[in-house]
């Protein structure tokens, strides 16, 4: 691992933590409780940030599938990162509709509801589950990036309608606050401003997540180099174990 | 290898099988969650008692209690409905709070056996004002349901 990459891991991760712990003080402490919902929309505070997380996360997938797919920038790295901010991504899908869910009964009344918005963000999970289970089907390194990158790219096309919905269609759940069309959020100066914290704290979590899976994915294709090597000796004699496991002791100390 | 290739291939396969469940469930009911109150009027001779989603805000003054259920009036600030509702409303139903009501026509009425709460996008502190908070509350609900028709 590069230098730079361990301190950006270790910074990030210092970010998180603290953005996250000003985040929990600013959702249940400072900021008032809604005039209409009351305390059920300290929700927003993470359930806007996991959404757009989860947006940023998918185009990061996408952006690198593109670089991948492009002759002059193919490069496995590209389809690690690809997959690497897929598996982030799904969490933080996973967090906004678990949240959204927990946010809507005692709002709206019900868990789940049958709106566009609710749907098309359902089915971005199980679009990005579908990569990941791809991603995984045995088959030549390049064969499978080049199949998981075009696969991104595709499901990528669902970001914007889940984020334009709402304005497309007639919803139960509100339309954006902050990114709204006019650019105009109609949100209380406290509340804005922990929802921001919020999406900052998100933003570091992510990147921390993010480079650690890149990290495991490269020492993965590592591990997988080692063992094609060792299948293609000749006799076991030549390698015996002890050496393979030096090797691999060798290995794990470069972290 | 096989059973490997196989295994992710049907995860593969379930999630697509998740998609066009999700899809085929949302595009047989009605892709606009729902219709405003002067639109629920204009189609109410072609409707009977198909079931829809009705859009409009609690005009103030209009909700009685009634055994087993609330009576109240919808209004999108054209046309206002009369709805008969059985069961408990949820906890943020109150005069003035924007709603859509799940139902059906019942000659002029609309029988609804669900209500749920159709919050804006605006957020703020309680507040501490000698005003009547009624009328700001109605001028959001207009602004909720006025909202989205596209």
């Amino acid at each position: 691992m590069t230098s730079r990459r361990r301190w950006t891991i270790r910074i990030s991760g210092a970010l998180a933590a603290l953005g996250l712990a000003a985040l929990g003080w600013l959702a249940l402490a400072v900021a008032p409780p809604d005039a209409v919902q009351g305390d059920a929309q300290r929700l927003m505070y993470v359930h806007v940030p996991a959404a757009w997380l989860a947006y940023l996360s998918y185009a990061v997938t996408a952006g690198a599938s593109a670089f991948y797919l492009f002759p002059k920038t193919r490069s496995l790295r590209w389809d690690s990162l690809a997959g690497a901010s897929a598996e982030v991504g799904v969490i933080f899908t996973s967090l906004t509709i678990v949240e959204g869910s927990i946010w809507a009964r005692p709002v709206w009344g019900v868990w789940w509801t049958w709106d566009a918005r609710l749907v098309t963000t359902a089915v971005l999970l199980f679009l990005y589950l579908g990569y990941l289970a791809l991603r995984r089907v045995p088959g030549s390194a390049d064969g499978r990036a080049r199949r998981s990158a075009v696969v991104a790219l595709l499901a990528f096309a669902d970001v914007p309608i889940v984020h334009l919905s709402v304005i497309w269609w007639r919803t139960l759940h509100q339309q954006p606050t902050v990114l709204n069309p006019d650019l105009n959020p109609q949100i209380h100066g406290i509340m804005l401003t922990t929802l921001l914290v919020g999406v900052l704290a998100f933003t570091a979590l992510y990147v921390h997540l993010v480079l650690r899976r890149y990290e495991l994915a490269q020492l993965e294709h590592r591990r997988d180099e080692l063992v094609l090597q060792f299948a293609l000796l000749p006799t076991p004699e030549v390698a015996p174990r002890s050496t393979v496991g030096s090797t691999v002791d060798s290995m794990a100390g470069t972290r | 290898m096989r059973i490997a290739h196989l295994r992710w291939w049907i995860v593969v396969g379930v999630c697509a099988a998740a998609i066009a469940w999700l899809l085929s469930v949302a595009l047989t009911s009605n892709i606009q969650y729902f219709r405003t109150a002067s639109e629920a009027v204009a189609d109410r001779s072609q409707d009977g008692d198909h079931t829809f989603r009705l859009a409009g805000a609690v005009v103030p003054g209009t909700v009685h209690p009634v055994a087993g259920g609330v009576d109240f009036d919808v209004t999108d600030g054209k046309a206002t409905v009369l709805v008969h509702h059985q069961g408990d409303p949820p906890e943020l139903f109150k005069p003035g709070a924007p709603v859509v009501v799940e139902g059906h026509w019942q000659s002029t009425w609309f029988a609804s056996d669900r209500i749920l709460i159709k919050h804006g996008a605006e957020y703020a502190p309680p507040k501490v004002s000698t005003k009547p908070a009624k009328a700001t509350v109605t001028k959001a609900a207009h602004n909720t349901v006025g909202t989205g028709t596209g």
